[in-house]
């Protein structure tokens, strides 16, 4: 991996000649409602953007995955029905800034999204992003990217990913996009500030590790042969089924597809962003629910996570950034939940339910 | 032990419930605890971070929970009015929930804050507090606290809404609402949502276009406002649950101040006492209906 010496200035002129050539950059600025929260939003200069205070209040997702977004439209003409699909092509944006659980997030949700079906509209947009993130320095006790395989200098999706050092930053470039980014700009990196910035990456990393322990490869097949095990009955007691935390996620991509007229004979086909928390999401048009209760919903979405994702593509479907258990109205947790579900599991190697 | 534990574990040794939905402490402060053992009541807290309204956990349709058999709950004054409510509504009987009823001094806006109890940290809903001793109980517990201090910051807000001109206040609303996700955990975190099918839900017809557009945002949050009417309680569950941070207990905070200058009715702790909703009343104000 290569890297290159960028000072503060370099960057703002950066992102100055960027949106000076109406490129869209997207960083981290304080939420209109509440100044000690940070959220990513597009920016009109340099200064709008705050790096490093904390994490932003929601993931990137948005970015790639909107709430809701229109498919195409339809208009019934006596000819037939008039198609009319979304450019999937989307012009070049920069996202500076972001906390690389968030870049990793959409790394994993890459996989799904070109299994049976390559999703355009995603790939479109994720084709179309460069992606800077920044050294992680903003982690509290609900963060566990160590646990998952991850890190707060973790450069898993990111094209970039800076680290501060004096003066500046220590840009690593990831990827051939990263390095086009920084191709005319920044300076040689001294071995002083290698240094410096190895020890940051080692610090930042023992800040979460203490947090939750490398989850076991082996996780994954006693959840998978655990499906009946007696604790899912009591695990998610508290949980109201909300789905504020699917919301929150930076890898929940479900969503649900509907038609919506416009008038009679006109209309848009949309996806909107679907959670397994919710009754609705698996109810048959019998009227039967094979996820009956919160407890196989919360089930689910762990076994997804842990299980499910991990055995089909390889990894686990979560970053440990910890939002779905800081805006958790019923107190769930997830490290902790992990932590207790691989006590058990470690606790009983044999596989097997009860 | 403490007499919130020592009641907890008499009720479940005596099997007179199977579970106790309390307070417990947990990896980010406090959070519902669902005892089933009488050993396990020491883990019982109350104090003022027990913000949640775990009346919430009442709902029938909670299969999780009502499998487990009787339940007693640990409620404040404000939340009692919850369970009066689904006890009005026939969610549940009365005689099939043990409630264990705390005084109550006001609790913290942020409760995982952890900060004494000021005019700044109090939560909005405490301001004129008037069930710091609960009216709707099994057991009424703990020493009655001093008043909460008065933080007026929602009084101002919903004050200022008021002051506004209708467009004002729709221009206020549409900003605000164009920011919900129609996730719907208002609704889920909600003690008094519990249709069996939100009309949210239904799509034959399709009452309400389901994907995050302005037009439907504000077609869902209507509705729920409108059909929250004298029902809400004002336990701001819905505004804790929303992930988008919408300010939604001044949208439920401006009807219910309408409820009670239209028909001099403040959700009540009363479950005999009909709510606006519920009843037909020929000398109803009819003055508004034009």
């Amino acid at each position: 991996m290569t890297h290159k010496f960028l000072s503060h200035q370099e960057l703002a002129s950066l992102i100055g000649q960027l949106l000076a050539a109406k490129t869209r950059v997207i960083a981290p600025v304080r939420a209109k409602d509440d100044s000690s929260q940070l959220e990513y939003q597009p920016i009109q200069s340099p200064d709008d953007a705050t790096f490093g205070v904390r994490l932003p209040r929601r993931s990137l997702k948005e970015f790639f995955l909107p709430p809701t977004e229109v498919l195409l439209h339809y208009k019934q003409t006596k000819a037939g029905v008039e198609i009319r699909e979304v450019p999937t092509e989307v012009p070049p944006q920069v996202i500076f800034g972001a906390v690389p659980c968030d870049a990793a997030g959409l790394a994993a949700v890459d996989k799904v999204m070109n299994w049976d079906y390559r999703d355009e509209l995603w790939f479109g947009r994720r084709e179309a992003t460069t992606i800077v993130s920044f050294l992680c320095n903003t982690m509290d006790a609900t963060c566990f990217c160590t646990a998952v395989g991850l890190g707060p200098e973790s450069s898993t999706g990111s094209d970039a990913l800076f680290v501060p050092v004096e003066d500046g930053y220590l840009a690593y470039l990831v990827t051939p996009k990263g390095e086009a980014l920084l191709q005319n700009h920044g300076t040689e990196a001294t071995a002083t500030m290698l240094a410096d910035a190895e020890t940051s990456q080692r610090e930042a990393r023992a800040k979460v590790e203490p947090n939750l322990a490398a989850i076991p490869v082996e996780f994954a097949t006693w959840l998978a042969s655990n499906f009946d095990h007696p604790v899912w009955k009591t695990l998610a007691l508290r949980c109201h089924g909300c789905g504020a935390c699917a919301a929150m996620c930076p890898t929940c991509h479900c969503f649900d597809i509907v038609d919506e007229h416009i008038s009679a004979d006109e209309g848009v086909r949309r996806r909107n962003w679907d959670s397994c928390q919710t009754g609705l999401f698996t109810v048959h048009s019998s009227g039967h629910n094979p996820r009956a209760s919160q407890s196989e919903r919360f089930r689910q979405r762990i076994q997804h996570k842990f299980s499910i994702y991990p055995s089909r593509f390889g990894e686990i479907l979560c970053t440990g950034c910890g939002r779905c258990s800081r805006g958790c109205p019923g107190g769930m947790d997830l490290p902790s939940i992990v932590g207790e579900l691989v006590a058990l599991a470690q606790a009983k190697p044999e596989a097997g339910g009860q | 032990m403490n007499e919130l534990q020592e009641t907890a574990r008499k009720l479940l040794s005596d099997g007179t419930v199977n579970v106790v939905i309390g307070y417990e402490s947990g990896p980010r402060g406090v959070r519902a605890a669902f005892i089933t053992a009488p050993e396990q009541a020491d883990k019982l807290i109350f104090d003022t971070r027990c913000v949640q309204n775990l009346a919430t956990y009442l709902n029938p349709r909670r299969t999780q929970i009502t499998r487990l058999g009787k339940a007693a709950v640990v409620v404040k004054g404000c939340d009692a009015r919850a369970v009066a409510g689904v006890i009005r509504e026939k969610q549940i009987e009365r005689a099939n929930v043990v409630i264990l009823a705390m005084r109550c001094g006001g609790v913290l806006q942020h409760p995982e804050s952890d900060t004494p109890l000021n005019a700044d940290t109090v939560s909005v809903r405490c301001a004129n507090c008037k069930v710091r001793e609960p009216k709707l109980f099994d057991y009424l517990l703990g020493e009655l606290p001093p008043e909460p201090p008065v933080n007026t910051l929602r009084i101002e807000q919903i004050a200022a809404l008021e002051k506004m001109t209708p467009s004002e206040r729709w221009n206020f609303w549409s900003g605000q609402l164009s920011r919900c996700i129609r996730c719907h955990a208002c609704r889920e975190a909600c003690p008094m949502c519990f249709c069996v099918k939100c009309t949210a839900e239904k799509s034959q017809p399709q009452w309400i276009d389901p994907s995050s557009t302005l037009q439907a945002n504000r077609a869902w949050q209507t509705m729920r406002v409108l059909h929250q009417a004298g029902r809400c309680v004002d336990c701001l569950e819905c505004e804790r649950a929303c992930p988008e941070h919408i300010p939604l207990s001044l949208l439920v905070g401006y009807v219910a101040e309408a409820v009670e200058r239209r028909f001099d009715y403040v959700a009540s702790d009363d479950p005999s006492v009909p709510a606006p909703f519920g009843v037909y009343r020929t000398d109803d104000d009819e003055e508004f209906i034009r």
